[in-house]
């Protein structure tokens, strides 16, 4: 349907906050990239359950499913900043280091990034999407890298930092998809993130996903039940015209908030519909491609 | 600005007066906790209304930067509790409070360096503050965790409920306060605040020798060729200036952390039945079980049990339209299909967490968020025993 949509880069880093269908999302983007090219790769940070989830279903020889703990993206990377294996266990199993990185995730964040850096040149030419974990601070993820290498100016963080800044977190390395809910307050936070992305990271989001949009129903369905409803011959009409009322809102007003809150945005968001259970990695890529989003 | 100008730290400056719970005893805490989009506000809002319903002085505070509770109860956003006005006929009363998480750093800030204003200047100025300060994440969660401290002292208050962030690190808040507790407890302070000077060899550490003495000179001398040596500086003078409010930082974790993590606090997982959630249930179980504590209940929205007596009243009747019918059987697969959902959830909930309590709550077709969490606290009035309180 819509065209218009800019092609994506090799890493696809998918964000939003939490429930919003990220991992769907995501696997679906990895989907469609394997269907057309043959192979693809999800990263997830964490335990790897949600992506595992959701890839059993006949995925798994196309779809390779890298997973990332914070503490080992941490590890991984230390050696080389370090200089050695054996400094850098030294210096992660140091009493005072150890309690700093458990209460600043900012390290472990950095750490990630460099790992999908290193996936994504372990993978020449095939896409890597990468679920992001769902955070209360946005951008912080991203910026973390560009300013430390600010003012570090040389030296080995200063090395990693800018390997992370230009040969990742550039347009030309990584487009991000942003997926968002049709409700008015989620849709302004979704625009605010995409705003300071764009001022602080450098990178404009490529993609706007409007999920769980609600699905119509028959439209002259709510008509018949009004009209039943004032007879007041069926009391039973009642619960059934609450529902197709509540639908009917949850409709317009969804519509209403994509107008008013995106009219301004530079990007034609991306509507998928909600599903009452979890759909598969099959329905997602059906509807991006409906969208011309895949 | 150099190290050598600064006045000597008073470490024990800065002991805040314990803040006593206004009621003389301390409230019962339910800490809610489920991934996101299973409708966790809503449910930690309706059980905050029916315990106010059953005459409870009730605060609901929610973590999510969504604000949606924000919206269900139409309550500004802001650090003061707010009270949500009921019917007369309601005993008890209700009180929400929704923290600004983009001001939540420099509340706590100001409360932490309130006797420090000439450290607090420098540390606001520090780069490594100004990188991690948005980037620390559980900063947010501590400040709204202190201010139920606060409200706690400044209300009578009988009940809490905390509705945590909409993901699976939803339980940083209760075990956050303990992790920076432990971070400056301890001589990691001290530590990293003369790091600077060893790491360029200017000290060499107390002269200790020995093993112990070498192995931590080669993690200072790694550390400060790996980060340089600006890098270092400003960590060091960044911890220089915690430690200065080291002891009231660390004693408002623990206050904190008693409170969320305390021996009475039930905790109560939500979720809806769908696949995500219920990954985002059983990892929120584990993490419970490694803090050493375990949920009562978990609360399944959106778990229709049957088909509605309506449906099977107007499917058949001479009065519905085509469009009514078609409108009928539409939501009827919709609901059977969450049903079916919920029913696996639950099957799956009863074999591997068989003390949990299950509380399955309908859809609810209403348009107004506060309607919604009207029709749940309606639902749920009758089942609170299940959580324990």
């Amino acid at each position: 349907m819509s065209t218009g949509h800019p092609p994506l880069a090799q890493v696809v880093m998918v964000t939003g906050k939490g429930g919003v269908g990220k991992t769907t999302v995501a696997v679906g983007l990895a989907a469609a990239a394997a269907e057309t090219k043959g192979r693809a790769v999800v990263v997830e940070f964490g335990d790897g359950e949600s992506g595992r989830r959701l890839l059993h279903r006949g995925l798994e020889g196309k779809i390779e499913h890298v997973v990332i703990a914070p503490q080992d993206a941490v590890a991984r990377c230390a050696v080389p900043l370090f200089g050695s294996a054996i400094l850098a266990k030294a210096v992660l199993g140091n009493f005072a280091f150890k309690r700093f990185l458990r209460t600043t995730p900012a390290i472990r964040e950095l750490a990630m990034l460099e790992c999908v850096r290193l996936v994504a040149a372990e993978h020449p030419g095939v896409r890597v999407v990468v679920d992001m974990p769902a955070t209360g601070h946005g951008i912080a993820w991203l910026r973390v890298a560009s300013q430390l290498r600010e003012f570090t100016a040389s030296g080995p963080l200063f090395d990693l930092t800018d390997r992370v800044c230009r040969e990742l977190l550039a347009p030309q390395f990584s487009s991000i998809v942003v997926v968002t809910l049709p409700e008015r307050l989620v849709l302004h936070e979704t625009l605010e993130l995409c705003q300071a992305m764009q001022k602080h990271v450098g990178l404009r989001p490529s993609r706007l996903v409007v999920n769980k949009f609600p699905v119509a129903l028959p439209a002259q369905a709510l008509d018949d039940a009004r009209r039943l409803s004032a007879e007041a011959t069926l009391p039973e009409i009642e619960p059934l015209l609450r529902a197709l009322d509540a639908r009917h809102s949850a409709l317009s007003e969804a519509d209403a908030a994509l107008k008013d809150v995106l009219s301004g945005a530079h990007l034609a968001p991306v509507v998928l519909p909600v599903a009452q259970v979890d759909p598969t990695p099959t329905d997602v890529v059906r509807w991006l491609r409906a969208e011309g989003a895949a | 600005m150099s190290r050598e100008s600064r006045p000597p730290a008073r470490p024990d400056a800065g002991r805040d007066e314990d803040l006593k719970p206004k009621s003389g005893r301390r409230p019962q805490v339910i800490v809610c906790a489920g991934g996101g989009g299973v409708g966790k506000t809503t449910t930690s809002a309706a059980i905050a209304l029916a315990l106010a319903w059953q005459g409870k002085r009730t605060l609901v505070i929610t973590v999510d930067p969504a604000r949606r509770l924000a919206d269900a109860m139409e309550t500004p956003i802001g650090s003061e509790p707010k009270r949500v006005p009921l019917p007369a006929t309601v005993t008890g009363e209700l009180w929400a409070l929704m923290p600004d998480p983009s001001v939540a750093m420099r509340t706590f800030i100001e409360h932490l360096f309130k006797d420090e204003p000439e450290a607090k200047a420098r540390l606001l100025k520090n780069r490594i503050f100004l990188v991690m300060e948005e980037a620390v994440a559980g900063v947010h969660e501590l400040v709204s965790v202190m201010l139920v401290v606060r409200a706690v002292s400044e209300i009578a208050l009988d009940c809490v409920v905390v509705d945590t962030a909409p993901s699976r690190y939803a339980l940083d808040l209760v075990s956050y306060p303990g992790r920076l507790a432990s971070l400056l407890e301890g001589r990691a302070v001290a530590w990293f605040g003369s790091l600077a000077q060893r790491a360029s060899g200017e000290d060499d550490g107390g002269g200790g020798g020995g093993m112990l003495a070498w192995g931590r000179r080669r993690v200072e001398g790694a550390l400060g060729r790996a980060l340089g040596a600006r890098v270092i500086t400003d960590v060091a003078d960044l911890f220089g200036e915690l430690a200065r409010v080291r002891v009231r930082f660390a004693h408002l974790a623990r206050q904190a952390e008693d409170l969320v993590l305390g021996e009475a606090t039930k905790f109560v997982l939500v979720a809806a039945p769908s696949g995500a959630a219920g990954a985002d249930l059983h990892y929120l179980a584990r993490k419970l079980e490694k803090l050493e504590r375990r949920a009562t209940a978990v609360v399944l929205n959106r778990a229709d049990v049957a088909a509605p007596a309506w449906v099977a009243a107007l499917s058949g009747h001479v009065a519905a339209t085509p469009a009514l019918i078609a409108a009928i059987r539409q939501l009827e697969d919709e609901r059977a299909a969450r049903t079916r959902a919920a029913d696996a959830m639950a099957a799956e909930l009863r074999q591997k967490l068989p003390t949990l309590r299950q509380l399955r709550l309908p859809t609810i077709a209403a348009e107004h968020p506060a309607a919604i969490v009207n029709a749940l606290a309606t639902e749920l009035s009758s089942q609170l025993a299940a959580f324990g309180v």
